[in-house]
């Protein structure tokens, strides 16, 4: 048995194909369902999604825990502030 | 008229109108954006501006022609997270428009109230 170095997520939030603004813009709203602490995996197509969660996150005080991308598929994971 | 408390105001002033769609997305776009952020956010409809927001025209054109979404799936996207839509009553005048004319919720200022504004965000950006 492997153990998953990822946390896991409380919600996972699918925006594949969905292009800017949106997966910001759906990321803003699913974190105010969140209670603080709490962790949200954002998963998304759109190629500015790197540069855009980190503005996002710095600018909301909402902890942007990690990035990684599987081809062109970005994970991202946000703890609830 | 920004909020005593908000952090950051951003201030977007969209000048062009229904002759030219290709630029009518785009301010709805950063607007809902900036929203997002947690930004307090107005956008400032004038000269051609205040065309994009009659009734009858934001389910008949889109930033795309026929493909996509209508103009109104991007008002309401930004609407829906706060973003304040303003005109002036000049603006009105050259668009033969009254206020009537446009969607709910769009609000009258005139030019001083403009500039307030314009001193007092954090960002002023024009398209």
């Amino acid at each position: 048995m492997s153990e998953s170095a990822a946390p896991v997520a409380d919600q996972v939030l699918d925006c594949t194909g969905l292009a800017c603004p949106l997966p910001v813009v759906k990321t803003a709203q699913a974190i105010k369902n969140l209670a603080s602490g709490q962790l949200l995996e954002l998963i998304a197509t759109d190629a500015g999604v790197e540069p855009d969660m980190r503005a996002w996150s710095g600018r909301t005080g909402n902890e942007l825990v990690g990035i990684t991308k599987q081809g062109d598929v970005f994970h991202v994971l946000i703890r609830s502030k | 008229m920004w909020a005593e408390d908000s952090e950051t105001k951003v201030l977007y002033v969209q000048t062009h109108g229904v002759q030219d769609p290709g630029r009518c997305a785009t301010p709805f776009f950063l607007a809902a954006a900036a929203a997002a952020m947690e930004f307090e956010v107005m956008i400032y409809f004038t000269m051609y501006g205040p065309s994009l927001l009659r009734k009858d025209v934001v389910d008949k054109i889109g930033p795309k022609g026929d493909q996509g979404q209508p103009l109104r799936y991007f008002i309401e996207q930004a609407s829906g997270l706060g973003v304040r839509l303003l005109v002036c009553q000049p603006s009105l005048d050259l668009n033969d428009l009254v206020l009537e004319d446009l969607i709910e919720g769009v609000e009258m200022i005139g030019g001083a109230a403009f500039n307030d504004l314009a001193v007092s965000a954090d960002a002023v950006i024009s398209f």
